[in-house]
């Protein structure tokens, strides 16, 4: 133990004369150096102290001295004990000891004969130089009598402010002794530092000492103890801080952190009443073990998901008790630790699904705007200009609106027939989203059906960046041509016979059905045989109501609608109800010409519409919420 | 079809401007073609590496005396057909001379054709010719009016000269008159405004649009106008690739990038450009990279019995390779 090789040293010896001759300048000058050769191996047990004990007394030259210690010291030993017993347990719970004993840990490894000699002088000097042990000393020294309660609590003051001011004393002459020769500009902070820690924890080993026994002790011993204590374990921190601040000096502030627990080691022997120092000796057997002082700094140790605990030890008294400097690089540790941890978290977000459904729609929505834009590419068109590659790629950012942003519900679906059929519906808001969600539906509540297009008007059609990306997703121009070419398909056709206009109607006028153009769904109808289907839609009005018009003839536009939220729409819950075909199978081909059944068939298609609308509406409850 | 006896066939094809790039597509297919007996060149040069079949006859169509040379050239042996070929696809620094040799060499070539009473004549045209309008349907049919291009002196010459076979063969209905409308034939070994464009690093587009192009490959543009020397049709022929492309991915696959300019910007500086004389790119390019201009090849698989082999984005990508 390195107790008992410190305790060997004649180093520690010449050290320990010295002080006991400061300490009790009587005498116990013999008794004193070999006290420390054999307590520090039986520690604080009741046996180890008794020899000692014996020793002393039997070595005393002065008979009174020699009396009084005796009779203090069997008294004392089990206050000691079950203190020493009680911190070794507690350690971890009592912050204040912990702290007061953090910085006595001894170290394990032998010190070495240089950093020894290093050592000695700087402890030497302001043990010799304290001016409040010598102030202390002519004190009522030899007054052993009996005190009252009063008396005790003043002189148990005295000490107490002796001890703090020998303490702040003695850490000011040994950090600037540490520090001293240092230029650097940081040099002041650290100094300060480690002062204040060396103080508070010389206070706090001496307040612990002095409550321990404060009946047991003659005034005058105690003042002495609490200055010497005091001085010792201010003198010593205030080093060892003083080291902790240079991380660069690593081998020597090792080699005297090490001295100076031997030091420790010794002064406490001195002390006439050894055991409540020994213990604070004690303490630090207790916490080493956790906390060796010379690796507690590298995190690396510690796996990233303890992270939390590591730094509930961090807030753990005896890394609180080191010097602030010091603790400067377990906090770049600790970032490094957080990166890392930061960095696992982001990786297992990144594999969560959701994680990954929100990228691969940042990844559609870039690849949208670059269509927009005009350099998408593309290699994979379909001949109408819709790229399926595309509208894959959207998917997640098309689910999201369909299912959760729109809610969209659909009704009467069954009512649409297999093969070519015209999905005449009302067309509304500022933005046509109509088209787009009317595919969506269809595609997703009749998957038996062939892929649905819709038609837009050469307005929407040919706007820059919106009719390239409509055209991308399956949006075609409006016109006859076309609109046969994808009935011959057998496809389901969308068509808004409202057109334009609808787009433009203010938004006091929504769900007011237009003039069906010029009926030309119905020719189409009746060339063709397909049947057609009425279909209403509640809710795309209130997605992107017109509030006013931009005009924009430079871009090639009528005008730029003005909507809450831009090219974004409100989250308006979609309804879409299908009516009942009707049916123009009974009509010949011819009829297309006959003006007057065209425009019959016509506003038949309209008043369905018209009246699933207003039944839409009066079902509909809450613009957002249905 | 009597593969034993190699030129040995009975089939005599005249061509006109052998020396172009649709000449020259088409000779090599008519030098392996077996039935082919000879070849008749009417050209103002002897086409480079021509075999023993080609008989080289100079004519300068663009000369005042051209169609009696024509006339007896054509009717010194009977000719079974007569590809029309001598357009210009270069870099037209000559805006009259090419005028000259579209509109007037072709009506001298239409009435030493009339004169000599051919079977077969064969003119190629362009799908640039139906003009890319806003009101084009998604797919163009040969039936679909030519609004040509009004900025482009190339394009109103085809359409021009469109015309004037179209009337020919209202006024010859016993002649088998085809009209090839090629989409851009792409290629390494060709050369028309598509392929300039399409090889430049850097390709302006108009921003916020990107329309629809087709593309021939030059493999299956020569085999076109090889299949019109049988087909047993007459009229217009849209002759295109397979499958569409958008501008900007016709761009990518030729290894260029499209640089997309706001429109209004883009037109005014492109007609200052052109006002000047710094004919960097036509002014006519503003039409077709604004709106699509798809034409449907259906008629081509019926009536000439073509099938486009490669896709518009190998064509594109050739291009790149070449």
């Amino acid at each position: 133990m390195a107790k008992g090789v410190l305790g060997n040293d004649p180093f520690q010896r010449g050290a320990a004369s010295r002080h006991a001759e400061s300490a009790t300048p009587d005498g116990e000058a013999k008794a004193a150096p070999e006290a420390p050769a054999k307590k520090p191996v039986k520690g604080p047990s009741g046996n180890g102290a008794k020899s000692a004990a014996h020793k002393a007394t039997a070595s005393a030259k002065s008979a009174g001295k020699a009396a009084s210690a005796k009779s203090r010291k069997p008294e004392k030993k089990p206050a000691a004990k079950a203190r020493g017993g009680k911190a070794a347990a507690t350690s971890g719970k009592h912050g204040a000891a912990a702290q007061a004993a953090a910085p006595l840990r001894p170290q394990t490894r032998g010190p070495a004969s240089h950093g020894l000699e290093d050592a000695v002088l700087p402890l030497r000097e302001p043990a010799a130089s304290e001016p409040s042990l010598a102030d202390a000393e002519p004190g009522p020294v030899n007054d052993a009598g009996p005190l009252t309660g009063a008396q005790r609590d003043v002189d148990h003051a005295l000490a107490e402010a002796l001890a703090s001011e020998a303490a702040e004393a003695s850490a000011t002459a040994a950090v600037d002794q540490t520090l001293g020769t240092r230029g650097d500009a940081d040099a002041e902070l650290e100094r300060l530092m480690a002062m204040e820690v060396a103080t508070e924890q010389a206070e706090q080993a001496v307040a612990e000492l002095l409550e321990q026994d404060p009946e047991a002790m003659s005034p005058e011993l105690e003042r002495e103890l609490a200055a010497s204590v005091a001085a010792k374990v201010a003198d010593r921190s205030a080093r060892a801080a003083a080291d902790e601040a240079r991380p660069h000096d690593g081998a020597a502030g090792e080699a005297r952190w090490s001295e100076e627990t031997s030091v420790t080691v010794r002064v406490t022997e001195d002390e006439a009443d050894t055991t409540a120092v020994e213990a604070e000796v004690e303490l630090p057997d207790a916490t080493r073990d956790e906390f060796p002082p010379g690796r507690r700094g590298p995190l690396s140790l510690v796996p990233p998901p303890s992270y939390a605990e590591d730094g509930a030890r961090d807030a753990f008294p005896p890394d609180a008790g080191r010097s602030g400097p010091e603790s400067v690089r377990p906090f770049a540790e600790r970032a490094v630790a957080a990166l890392s941890l930061a960095k696992d978290i982001a990786g297992q977000a990144l594999a969560s699904e959701s994680m990954a459904r929100a990228l691969l729609a940042v990844g559609g929505l870039k690849d949208m705007l670059r269509a927009g834009l005009g350099t998408g590419g593309g290699a994979n068109l379909d001949e109408y200009g819709k790229d399926p590659a595309l509208v894959e790629r959207l998917e997640p950012v098309l689910e999201f609106l369909y299912s959760q942003y729109w809610r969209v519900s659909v009704q009467g679906v069954v009512h649409v027939p297999p093969g070519a059929a015209i999905l005449v519906a009302n067309h509304s808001g500022a933005l046509p989203y109509d088209g787009l969600v009317m595919s969506m539906a269809l595609t997703r509540e009749r998957p038996d059906l062939r892929e649905p297009r819709w038609l837009v008007e050469d307005q929407v059609f040919h706007a820059p960046m919106v009719g390239t990306l409509f055209n991308r997703m399956g949006a075609v121009r409006a016109c006859p041509e076309n609109a046969l070419r994808l009935l011959d398909e057998h496809r389901p056709l969308v068509v808004f016979p409202e057109g334009y206009q609808a787009l433009s109607k203010p938004f006091g006028e929504r769900y007011r059905l237009k003039r069906f153009g010029r009926g030309g769904f119905v020719k189409l109808a009746l060339r063709t045989g397909a049947p057609i289907v009425p279909v209403a839609i509640v809710g795309a009005e209130e997605t992107s109501p017109l509030l006013g018009r931009i005009p924009a003839s430079f871009l090639g536009l009528p005008y730029v609608p003005l909507t809450p939220l831009g090219p974004l729409p409100l989250p308006a819950k979609w309804s879409i109800r299908f009516g009942e075909p009707i049916g123009v199978e009974d009509l010949p081909p011819e009829a297309a010409d006959d003006l007057g059944e065209v425009q019959r068939l016509t506003e038949r298609t309209r008043e369905s519409i018209q009246s699933m609308l207003q039944s839409l509406l009066r079902e509909r409850r809450s613009v957002f919420a249905g | 079809m009597d593969v034993s006896r190699p030129g040995k066939g009975r089939l005599r094809v005249a061509v006109t401007g052998a020396s172009g790039d649709y000449g020259r597509l088409l000779l090599s297919r008519l030098e392996q073609d077996p039935e082919v007996e000879s070849i008749l060149v009417l050209d103002v040069a002897r086409p480079q590496g021509a075999s023993a079949k080609v008989e080289f006859h100079r004519v300068d169509l663009t000369r005042y005396d051209a169609e009696s040379e024509l006339t007896d050239a054509l009717t010194e042996r009977p000719v079974h057909a007569l590809y029309h070929l001598a357009f210009l696809f270069g870099p037209i620094r000559n805006g009259s001379l090419a005028h000259e040799l579209e509109v007037i060499g072709t009506m001298n070539v239409l009435t030493a054709a009339g004169r000599s009473r051919l079977p077969r004549l064969v003119v190629p045209s362009l799908t640039a010719v139906y003009g890319a309008r806003g009101n084009n349907p998604a797919m163009l049919r040969e039936d679909s009016p030519l609004q040509g291009c009004p900025h482009s002196r190339f394009v109103t010459d085809k359409v021009e000269v469109e015309g004037q076979v179209r009337a020919f063969r209202e006024r010859h209905p016993d002649m088998r008159v085809l009209v090839l409308r090629f989409a851009p034939v792409l290629g390494p070994s060709v050369d028309n405004p598509a392929t300039r464009l399409l090889r430049n690093p850097v390709v302006p587009t108009l921003m916020g649009y990107d329309p629809l192009w087709q593309g021939l490959h030059e493999d299956d543009a020569a085999r076109a106008l090889h299949l019109a020397l049988r087909a047993e049709t007459s009229g217009e022929i849209n002759v295109v690739g397979r499958g569409v492309m958008p501008l900007s991915g016709l761009i990518h696959q030729a290894g260029a990038r499209p640089l997309p300019l706001p429109g209004p910007l883009f037109r005014a500086a492109l007609h200052t450009l052109d006002a000047v004389g710094a004919g960097t790119l036509p002014v006519a390019l503003l039409d077709y990279i604004h709106y699509s201009w798809v034409a449907d090849g259906e008629r081509a698989e019926s009536a000439l019995g073509f099938i486009p082999l490669h896709h518009v984005r190998d064509a594109a990508a050739a291009l790149k390779r070449s």
